[in-house]
């Protein structure tokens, strides 16, 4: 599962932050422990020391007992009883009606030739309560150190990494189709990040000139192959006026020529492919869509007998700021096809209003996909006569000008809608 | 009438200069810009088609000399470069008129006999044939002095015909000729069937003789 990089490194300090406090903790307990053991065994000595020293300057004459304190026996001690080492034991003390944890250490000692057994106390009570007020700030402390990690290390995420987010974000925007190059900023303070946008720059460098070839040679081949068209173009116009053409002669020259035409016709519309990926039409007027969508509709209505139905609904609200010859390129091309990828006695609507034209046509459903249908030579239908370019060059202009086009298809009915909203103008 | 024709490509220049010459021109082929600029200095032409890209210079360079010279010889251009900015380009040095590759012959001779006309015909601007009257300037057709109306495109049809009589025009000639760029917008040639059944059967009408033919699906023909 892929999770953002903060994410993870958040969870990870999550899991083993703890872990390792833990074990700090644990640590710490026993050391604790130990030392506080070590300073009770100290302190027993030295009141032991001291309650001694009393007994043997005043002869004896002092207490041999206070409670809770020292006591004082003559004798030995029994066989098998530890002698100079820290043992617990406990106090009943009847004000508070409870039992008291103590230490205490029973040393062997010798004054005047007589053995006496000296035992001191030193109450456990205190030392416990200090551990836990200590181990509870210490456990305090260290939740404070891990929230206070986790805190700074999103914190200084979110700042490093920013210079490759605003990469992220360019590279993302970025278009080979629009000509366009990607600057990035080659010093973000931190080496990794310059490396990596100083790899993409390169690349997205080479990438343009890759394209830019492609560009180039296919602008060049169709130049090119304009020679030899306007050879064989002459040579079949010489044939056709040779004397003694006989029909059959007749109907090879014109296929022939029929398949010459679509080959003229390719190369050019592939040149003006070229050309709109080269921004050679830079110069640009404001048109108005309603006008030029009825003189071209009068143009096809006066060249054909036997077009399509068309009713069409126009309102004077949409211009564009457009290169004239390319939208007229759009627009024709667009009711060409609904002409010719229409069904006998078919109908077409088409509808302009609100910065949108729809164009409907009817016709037999094409086996395309529809986002396919924009890319250069795919036809939806196998009819022949089309170079399966229209649609590739209506896509092209309006990238150009950032219109949105897109085709459905519902109930016997081709929809392709262009929205002519061009953003920031 | 004389004419010049500057094209590197053997084949082509081969196939204008027999295409011309059926049109009883007087015609030059050469192949290169030092022949070319050979020429242009000893003789003068009625017309020059010229094309831009010859392997020893730029045809633009001839037409620039030819014009710093004052000679007022025609020029059409062709050339495999048709952007706007390239005819616009042609024009500006002199060009009276360019022409992108590939083209019909059948057009270039209509360029270069308008040229021509523009060039010499003061007024006199009838073409006749047969009891067939066309003027030019008024843009006016008449059958047996009876006007024949005829819309635009008839119109153009048949002085597109009339320019390239006696030979067979091609129908998609006919629908670069009348719809120019356009014509790759264009579904079919039908249309130009069409236009050529309209025209037919005003002429008929006014009683001029059956000059068109249809030439097997290929083309139309006018001829007496």
């Amino acid at each position: 599962m892929n999770r953002q990089l903060l994410q993870r490194n958040t969870r990870f300090l999550l899991i083993w932050l703890p872990l390792v406090l833990l074990l700090c903790s644990v640590v710490f307990y026993t050391m604790l422990l130990k030392h506080t053991h070590h300073m009770q065994e100290k302190q027993l000595m030295l009141r032991q020391t001291n309650v001694w020293n009393a007994f043997v300057s005043k002869s004896g004459n002092i207490d041999w007992q206070l409670p809770g304190e020292y006591e004082i026996v003559e004798g030995i001690a029994s066989p098998g009883f530890p002698l100079n080492e820290p043992l617990d034991t406990a106090f009943y003390f009847r004000d508070s009606k409870q039992l008291h944890p103590f230490k205490k250490l029973t040393s062997h000692l010798t004054w005047n030739g007589k053995s006496y057994l000296i035992t001191t106390y030193i109450s456990s009570t205190e030392f416990s309560h200090l551990i836990i007020k200590v181990f509870v700030t210490e456990a305090f402390i260290l939740a404070l150190l891990l929230i206070a990690i986790v805190i700074i290390n999103r914190k200084s995420s979110g700042l490093l990494w920013q210079p490759f987010l605003s990469t992220m974000e360019k590279v993302n925007s970025f278009e080979v189709t629009r000509n366009e190059s990607l600057t990035l900023p080659l010093e973000t303070g931190t080496t990794e990040f310059n490396e990596l946008n100083k790899a993409i720059t390169e690349l997205i460098a080479r990438i343009n000139t890759a394209y830019h070839n492609q560009k180039q040679f296919v602008e060049n081949a169709s130049h090119e192959m304009q020679t030899p068209l306007a050879i064989i173009r002459s040579k079949l116009e010489l044939l056709i006026n040779q004397p003694g053409l006989t029909e059959k002669n007749a109907a090879l020259i014109g296929d022939i020529m029929e398949a010459n035409d679509r080959l003229s016709q390719m190369n050019r519309t592939l040149l003006l492919l070229a050309k709109i990926e080269n921004n050679q039409f830079p110069e640009t007027e404001t048109v108005e869509i309603a006008q030029l969508l009825k003189k071209i509709l009068t143009d096809f209505k006066n060249h054909y007998d036997d077009i399509p139905l068309i009713s069409a609904t126009i309102e004077n609200t949409t211009t564009v700021q457009v290169n004239r010859v390319l939208i007229e390129v759009l627009i024709s091309n667009l009711i060409k096809n609904a002409i010719e990828h229409n069904q006998p006695t078919g109908n077409i609507n088409i509808k302009l209003s609100n910065n949108t034209l729809l164009i409907e046509n009817t016709g037999p459903e094409i086996s395309v996909a529809p986002h396919e249908l924009f890319e250069r030579f795919k036809k939806g239908s196998h009819q022949t006569k089309t170079t399966g370019l229209g649609l590739a060059l209506v896509k092209q202009i309006c990238n150009l000008y950032q219109f949105e086009v897109s085709y459905t298809y519902s109930d016997g009915w081709h929809r392709v809608m262009v929205i002519f909203d061009q953003a920031g103008g | 009438m004389k004419l010049l024709v500057v094209e590197d490509e053997t084949s082509l220049l081969q196939s204008i200069l027999e295409y011309f010459t059926q049109e009883d021109f007087l015609c030059e082929g050469v192949g290169t810009f030092a022949t070319a600029l050979e020429k242009i200095e000893s003789f003068n032409y009625d017309c020059i088609i010229l094309d831009i890209n010859l392997p020893d210079g730029s045809g633009l360079k001839l037409l620039h000399y030819l014009r710093q010279n004052k000679k007022d010889d025609g020029v059409v251009i062709i050339s495999a470069r048709g952007s706007l900015e390239d005819r616009i380009t042609g024009l500006n040095l002199g060009a009276d008129d360019y022409l992108a590759k590939p083209f019909h012959l059948s057009e270039l001779n209509a360029r270069v006999k308008a040229l021509i006309r523009r060039k010499y015909a003061q007024g006199a601007s009838i073409l006749e044939l047969g009891n067939l009257q066309l003027d030019l300037l008024a843009r006016t057709v008449s059958c047996n002095n009876q006007p024949i109306v005829l819309t635009k495109n008839e119109y153009d049809l048949l002085v597109y015909l009339l320019n390239n009589k006696n030979r067979v025009v091609s129908k998609q000639a006919i629908a670069e000729h009348i719809y120019g760029d356009q014509a790759d917008n264009m579904p079919s040639f039908d249309f130009v069937y069409s236009q050529m059944k309209n025209l037919k059967r005003k002429l008929k009408e006014k009683g001029c003789d059956e000059f068109i033919q249809t030439v097997y699906g290929l083309g139309y023909k006018l001829s007496l």
